[in-house]
């Protein structure tokens, strides 16, 4: 604004006290300034975040048992020792795949045909939009209740119905037979997850401009050819970044386990993130909890590496 | 190739009339542009052509065969498209040879189709390359690769220069005129440039309001105007235009300006005496002239325009804005007054009314208004 005014450092002017007293100090609070304005932030970072992370983690090598008034002492790796022969545990593992891939395939699959329905032109879109995220915004206990209900013979329709189509002998509740409780809820995340694919995919699909596919109908490309050619490839990193969240977000995901079956029958539906939750706040032992929250945690970690590095191969072979 | 015969194609989307009735035939090999203002129908008659867009009635057929219930693939046409809309995840290759590809072309054929008309566009260092690592001037090419390797029957180019900046757009100009003039395809084009239109159309389609407002090669377009919004669209700078009543005595005419300016013109068997007209001239067609040495009228300056080869000097006259296009360096003051004399023979008569051009009596009648 005034041009004749020699440009001044407004940092120096305020620090002029420590300008007077001497180069070293002038330098070291400059070069601390930025720390300060951070510093909020890095203190809630810390006290919220990290803390937690480490204290939860020096649990997984003491003995913290609720009840127990003597426990508290460092056990060192003797929770991970007993771990590793926790047929209980292993059990969880496998569980933990079945309820992650089960889920995860049937609510991306459904989701991406809903995505392609959706992405159609037609009376009442906005509506049926709006409708489909639903089950996306019930809280995920009542829909859990709702779902245990439905397969129940004495209150739900479903078991009947299955009857009826010949697909059941007699009327039962499948989250009471060991060999089928998993479906139940990985049928209640299927009708719980789909929205989230449906409706991201669906904005993916909408970025994908509309004359590729007119050239490539010019071309000569059938539908088929064009969902290959277009759409499968804008789809792509949308697709790699929503399996991966969702897989990490499906493993640690125990609520509706908890509601329907409590991870019953005999365990035959317990996952690890539910087996954590049982020994917690059912027995009571938080270390031995914290134990495996630190196995699932490292496994996890190492599978969203293993996908980072993957689709940084690919984009890689991309350019 | 192959010609293409539009009959009364007309394009409706539920009440709204997009186009009412178009007729055109376009030759074999002849480079057709349509050209009109956004919204005048031009993108949607050429997407009907290529079969993007249904045909609400009428007939479109290419090379003697009814198209409109072909599919886009059928009619063995090529498009090229404003965005270029090249596939972003194929390389230049790639998507030069898709259409091939998809037809299963036989492998040695689709690398020599490429071969060839890489060489043709300059794109032989870029085969490997994927599209948003070229610039816009490379995409553009592409696009035009993409197009010419299928040989196909006719080319429709949707604005395809619009997106490239004022340098190139001249220089690719040229080269799509060059190109066609060595494949020798039947080119349809759609721009809202006149310069575009003028520069590289055999015949120009000029649009307004879902109409054909006149088909003419670009100088009798240019020359005879079918109408106002011809006349106004074509042309840059724009034509002046001046209302006023005509009066004619025997073979001598003129027509009297709104504040009394009298200027003479051609006389016109389709005008009657006291009848509103529309006088058209090119910033070309008006003279400044030294007082008293032709019959002129007195105009007042209000910007002088220079452009190095020519200079545009903007007058008042009857309280209308008039553009007057000089290659002297007119010696004029700002706010003062200046005589300019209008060239009788190339000025037009337009009816007010109907908007349409009064031919003069000594013209031949070869002008086709649509």
């Amino acid at each position: 604004m005034d041009g004749d005014k020699p440009v001044t450092n407004m940092t120096d002017v305020g620090k002029r006290p420590a300008a007077r007293r001497g180069v070293f100090s002038r330098r070291l609070s400059g070069i601390l300034e930025p720390y300060y304005y951070v510093s909020p932030a890095v203190v809630l970072i810390i006290a919220v975040m990290l803390m937690p992370l480490i204290l939860g983690l020096s649990y997984a090598f003491r003995d913290i048992r609720i009840l127990n008034p003597f426990s508290g002492g460092f056990v060192g790796l003797a929770h991970f020792q007993a771990l590793m022969h926790d047929s209980a545990f292993l059990g969880a593992l496998i569980n933990t795949a079945w309820w992650t891939f089960g889920s995860l395939a049937f609510q991306f699959t459904l989701g991406l045909v809903l995505a392609l329905l959706l992405n159609r032109q037609f009376a009442g879109r906005r509506l049926v939009q709006a409708l489909v995220f639903l089950p996306w915004a019930v809280p995920t206990f009542l829909s859990g209740l709702n779902w245990a209900w439905m397969f129940n013979p004495v209150v739900g329709p479903l078991p009947h119905w299955l009857t009826s189509l010949g697909i059941m002998d007699t009327p039962f509740n499948i989250l009471s037979d060991p060999d089928l409780a998993m479906w139940g809820p990985i049928i209640a995340n299927i009708w719980f997850g789909i929205p989230f694919f449906a409706i991201t995919l669906l904005a993916a699909l909408q970025s994908i401009p509309g004359e590729l596919y007119e050239a490539a109908s010019i071309d000569g490309a059938t539908t088929r050819q064009q969902f290959v050619s277009i759409t499968i490839p804008f789809l792509a990193p949308t697709i790699a970044i929503t399996l991966m969240l969702r897989t990490i977000w499906i493993a640690n995901f125990a609520d509706l386990i908890v509601v329907m079956t409590k991870g019953g029958p005999a365990d035959s539906t317990q996952i690890v993130a539910s087996y954590i939750f049982t020994q917690a706040f059912r027995r009571l032992d938080f270390g031995y909890a914290s134990a495996i929250a630190a196995v699932l945690l490292v496994l996890l970690l190492a599978y969203a590496l293993g996908v980072i590095a993957l689709r940084r191969a690919m984009t890689h072979a991309d350019s | 190739m192959a010609s293409i015969e539009i009959t009364n194609a007309r394009k409706s989307y539920g009440a709204v009339d997009v186009l009412h009735g178009i007729n055109l035939d376009i030759q074999d090999g002849e480079f057709i542009v349509l050209v009109g203002p956004s919204g005048c129908g031009k993108s949607t008659l050429l997407r009907m052509i290529a079969g993007l867009e249904e045909i609400t009635s009428g007939d479109i057929a290419i090379g003697g065969n009814v198209v409109n219930d072909l599919q886009p693939k059928d009619r063995d046409i090529a498009m090229v498209f404003q965005s270029y809309a090249l596939y972003p995840h194929m390389t230049v290759a790639e998507n030069m040879s898709y259409a091939l590809t998809l037809r299963k072309t036989a492998k040695e054929k689709v690398s020599a189709a490429i071969d060839n008309v890489a060489g043709i566009l300059g794109l032989n260092a870029l085969l490997q390359r994927r599209p948003k690592a070229l610039s816009g001037g490379q995409r553009q090419r592409v696009a035009m690769g993409r197009a010419i390797v299928r040989q196909p029957q006719a080319f429709l180019f949707d604005e395809p220069l619009s997106n490239l900046d004022a340098r190139l757009r001249e220089q690719m100009r040229t080269e799509i005129r060059k190109l066609h003039r060595r494949l020798g395809a039947t080119s349809v084009y759609v721009t809202h440039d006149q310069i575009e239109a003028m520069t590289m159309a055999d015949r120009i389609v000029a649009m307004y309001d879902g109409i054909v407002q006149q088909v003419g090669t670009p100088l009798e377009i240019y020359d005879r105007p079918a109408n106002i919004f011809v006349a106004s669209f074509i042309g840059s700078p724009a034509m002046n235009f001046l209302t006023g009543t005509y009066q004619a005595t025997g073979n001598t005419a003129a027509m009297t300006l709104d504040d009394g300016t009298v200027i003479p013109v051609l006389a016109t068997p389709n005008a009657s005496n006291g009848q509103k007209v529309t006088l058209g001239a090119r910033p070309e067609h008006i003279d400044i002239v030294e007082n008293g040495s032709v019959p002129s009228v007195t105009a007042n300056v209000d910007l002088i325009e220079p452009m190095g080869l020519s200079t545009l000097v903007h007058v008042t006259l009857a309280g209308k804005p008039v553009k007057i296009f000089t290659l002297a360096r007119p010696d004029l003051a700002i706010d003062s007054t200046v005589q300019i004399a209008f060239n009788m023979d190339k000025t037009h008569l337009f009816d007010s009314e109907s908007e349409l051009r009064l031919p003069p009596a000594s013209e031949p009648h070869s002008s086709q208004p649509a």
